[in-house]
């Protein structure tokens, strides 16, 4: 589904990824894990074309993305929840989730089913149902959260990138978060998970990536990584599960 | 009191005017934080051409054909002056290339058109309504309903279509709405031609009014609705209306009262007072933001 080939980007002259290879399987829920610094957001900017990787190659489905604008990778079907969620907020709920669709709804993407997956989101996060006519901005950060993951839902897309969807959430919204995860993955979604709960995250993943530096440094499946003693040690907090 | 009555009249006719201008400089100002100082350049055009029309198939024939001119005007405005500073995002590129590009402007209609003013036929009688004893001019009025018109249909398509919610996407957080597959920058180039084409129907608006024109028509006019913007409020959609109408009166008024060597004052002053009590203009709101 996503190949990703000694992919290097940065900002300006410091390069912050240093040739990754990795993958995520049609169906996969593939999880990257590190400490902050270690790149995960920015290999997340350099997949949605926010940011133009310098050298490498990124293909979805065959097609080579990489250095594509990022409305361009959109329409190819890559949708991306950013970091610190990024919702419209002085547009409703509701335009918010119509904006996720605008590739289908100008006919970019197969527009069929629109009103299923607008029904899918709003039964999804029964919260946004009721807030459907309130502006974005007026919405609590874990509100808005579920608002950007619907969002990016809304493009029916072939692959999610979810980036950090429990930052500043309170725990119990962290649990509702990862338990909608849970929830997309049982219906076939292929999605790549940036968290820093990495026990949380291994716990809900199919595969795992260990990002340190702007490397790979281990990689394996989740149950796996889990009880990797050096993965543990470093990320886990060597606690015992 | 009626002569005072008279004068707000009149002010608001010529107030709607810099309101119109005043909102194309609000479209732009929202999505690419960047504006048109040839926009007053783009009035002119606007009405220069609708006066070569309107001799060929008459004023109302004439008006859809120069909202499509106005419309690609300012697409080429923002292609060849304004995208190759947002890109090497510089800061004040677009300042100097919108305003050389409107002194092209001038020159060239200066080519076409001449230097001479050239008369502008009414497409209304010139008998004024009255009502109560305020004297109202067909002519005004057309200006205050095309005006609101133009500015509602444009809020309507912002509103309604899901191109104009992409405009107000990329006015939000232009990297998010990248995200959802809409080309920014094709949203900004829209923004621009919209902005121009509501300059240029302005222009056919109130070329009745001051009965002749010529290519030096746009320049005070432009300025004075950057004036109203900013005492408006940049991404204030209400304020420029509100602030337009502001400016006319005072404009009428201070011409009558004190002297019309005076009138283009009380804009000034008002404009100075207001960036020393609210910067963010009267009518500037806190943008909704949480994190």
């Amino acid at each position: 589904m996503l190949q990703v080939e000694k992919l290097v980007a940065g900002y300006g002259k410091v390069e912050v990824l240093h040739a990754l290879d990795f993958k995520v399987e049609q169906g996969q829920l593939v999880t990257l894990i590190g400490s902050n610094g270690a790149g995960k957001t920015t290999t997340m900017r350099a997949l949605s074309g926010m940011l133009t990787p310098t050298a490498g190659s990124i293909r979805l489905r065959d097609r080579e993305i990489a250095g594509l604008p990022s409305h361009a990778v959109a329409k190819i079907g890559l949708a991306h929840s950013p970091e610190g969620r990024h919702v419209f907020g002085s547009l409703t709920v509701d335009e918010n989730l119509q904006l996720g669709a605008f590739a289908r709804i100008t006919g970019s993407r197969p527009k069929k089913e629109l009103q299923r997956d607008f029904d899918r989101v709003y039964t999804l996060f029964p919260r946004l149902a009721e807030r459907r006519k309130q502006y974005a901005g007026t919405l609590s950060g874990g509100e808005q959260q579920m608002l950007a993951m619907g969002r990016a839902l809304m493009l029916d897309p072939e692959i999610l990138l979810l980036d950090e969807p429990s930052m500043g959430l309170a725990p119990r919204l962290v649990e509702e978060v990862f338990k909608t995860i849970r929830e997309l993955r049982t219906a076939g979604v292929t999605m790549l998970l940036v968290e820093q709960f990495a026990a949380a995250a291994l716990e809900v993943a199919d595969y795992g990536y260990v990002l340190e530096n702007g490397r790979i440094r281990h990689q394996g499946p989740a149950s796996q990584l889990k009880t990797d003693p050096a993965v543990r040690a470093a990320y886990l907090g060597g606690a015992a599960h | 009191m009626q002569i005072l009555l008279q004068l707000i009249a009149s002010g608001i006719a010529v107030g709607m005017i810099y309101a119109a201008i005043a909102f194309g400089y609000q479209l732009t100002f929202a999505t690419s934080k960047t504006l048109n100082f040839g926009q007053g350049e783009a009035l002119m055009l606007g009405a220069l051409v609708g006066l070569t029309l309107t001799s060929v198939m008459g004023y109302w024939a004439m008006i859809p054909l120069v909202l499509l001119f106005g419309f690609v005007q300012g697409a080429v405005v923002e292609r060849l002056g304004v995208r190759p500073s947002i890109k090497i995002k510089s800061e004040f590129g677009w300042i100097m290339a919108t305003i050389a590009l409107g002194i092209i402007f001038k020159n060239l209609a200066e080519i076409v058109w001449g230097r001479e003013a050239l008369p502008f036929p009414s497409p209304l009688p010139s008998d004024a309504y009255v009502i109560g004893e305020v004297r109202i001019l067909p002519v005004e009025l057309l200006i205050v309903v095309g005006a609101l018109a133009m500015m509602l249909a444009v809020e309507f398509f912002n509103r309604r279509s899901i191109w104009g919610k992409a405009v107000r996407a990329t006015a939000n957080d232009r990297d998010a709405a990248g995200l959802m597959g809409i080309d920014t920058s094709r949203i900004i180039t829209l923004s621009y031609a919209v902005s121009s084409m509501t300059a240029a129907l302005a222009g056919v608006l109130v070329a009745p009014r001051i009965t002749a024109i010529d290519a030096n028509m746009g320049a005070v006019l432009g300025l004075k609705a950057f004036a109203v913007a900013i005492i408006g409020g940049l991404e204030s959609g209400l304020g420029v209306i509100v602030g337009g109408i502001l400016l006319g009166v005072a404009e009428t008024t201070t011409g009558y009262y004190i002297s019309t060597g005076y009138k283009d004052v009380p804009g000034l002053v008002l404009l100075l007072l207001v960036l020393m009590v609210k910067p963010s203009g009267l009518f500037g709101k806190a943008t909704i933001k949480k994190v």
